[in-house]
């Protein structure tokens, strides 16, 4: 496989295949992250295309110092929060803005109702605080280092860590 | 409960297909706290989130979009680069006179030679100012109307 940074390299160049193969490999984790804080699955993908966007426009200035695909997700953040407050703008509520598929909690008639295992588990994980969310999401769905969603999340490497381990706990006591 | 091990079984747990070994298995079969924990790990990984088919395409389109609207717009240095190879080749501007309007500094300018004159100066004679007198007198004897090439 050919590593990201050569493919960067080659979409400077006017390669447009390498950034085409950089999109197909990446455009996954960035909608997920992107639905992880918009929670709405239009939105995730207004989200992703114009983080891919902004990265073609944006690219000469990667410097590689970070993971390609962190420097990715980066801006995949920044998109979705951008968008979280335009909603807020549009006079809605910002509680609506980060958790419009669930509410804090669900009510036992709700967890009743869904049946799967795994929906309920995904549906409470949007019910966790941003950080711990986010950390969870990162670390399972998309198998970032502690280092890498702290450097996501404005946190520690420790400090991503703690938010994994009590999310995942928080999800457990919500679950059980 | 079984502390020894699990913060270590927990943080590989997290980690994405990497196996457990075989001390790490054996915990998880002797202890329910973790086995818990993986069994919760292994649901959210079977679910992840389906991301749209139509998703790659849609950004492809996007990307086509704005490569096509790059390759129309000149860049500033592109409009720079054009500006002063107009410049080079003396286009000016078109339909003006190019010597009608052109202010006095820059007429002076234009009025100087590229190369300097050699009026004068004939190949393989020496330079008149460099000889002395007795030796441009008998240049000039040489070359009078008795010496070589002169009117008899």
């Amino acid at each position: 496989m050919i590593p990201d940074g050569d493919l960067v390299q080659a979409a400077r160049t006017g390669d447009e295949r390498a950034f085409g193969t950089l999109v197909e490999r990446h455009h996954a984790g960035v909608y997920r992250l992107a639905l992880s804080l918009v929670s709405d699955t239009d939105t995730a993908q207004d989200v992703a295309q114009d983080t891919f966007l902004k990265a073609f426009r944006a690219l000469d200035g990667y410097r590689g110092d970070a993971p390609f695909r962190s420097w990715l997700f980066t801006i995949a953040a920044n998109e979705a929060k951008a968008q979280l407050r335009r909603r807020v703008r549009r006079k809605e509520t910002a509680l609506d803005d980060a958790r419009p598929v669930v509410g804090d909690e669900p009510s036992p008639a709700d967890a009743a109702v869904v049946t799967d295992e795994a929906e309920r588990a995904r549906r409470v994980l949007a019910t966790l605080p941003e950080k711990q969310r986010l950390s969870v999401t990162l670390r399972i769905d998309e198998g970032l280092s502690f280092r890498e969603i702290g450097a996501l999340i404005g946190s520690s490497e420790g400090a991503a860590r703690v938010n994994y381990f009590h999310g995942i706990r928080r999800l457990r006591e919500m679950l059980s | 409960m079984i502390i020894d091990g699990c913060e270590r079984v927990r943080e590989r747990l997290s980690e994405q297909a990497v196996p457990l070994d075989a001390d790490e298995e054996a915990h998880l079969q002797a202890c329910q706290d973790c086995a818990a924990e993986a069994e919760l790990i292994r649901l959210l990984r079977g679910s992840r989130p389906e991301v749209p088919a139509e998703l790659v395409g849609r950004i492809e389109s996007a990307l086509a979009r704005e490569r096509t609207s790059r390759g129309g717009r000149r860049p500033w240095w592109g409009l720079a680069a054009a500006a002063v190879a107009a410049v080079a080749l003396g286009l000016g501007v078109p339909g003006g006179d190019r010597t009608g309007d052109v202010p006095a500094y820059a007429a002076e300018e234009a009025t100087l030679e590229l190369w300097p004159s050699d009026d004068g100066e004939i190949a393989g004679l020496p330079a008149l100012d460099a000889l002395s007198d007795d030796a441009l007198a008998v240049l000039l004897d040489e070359l009078g109307p008795s010496g070589p090439g002169g009117a008899a």
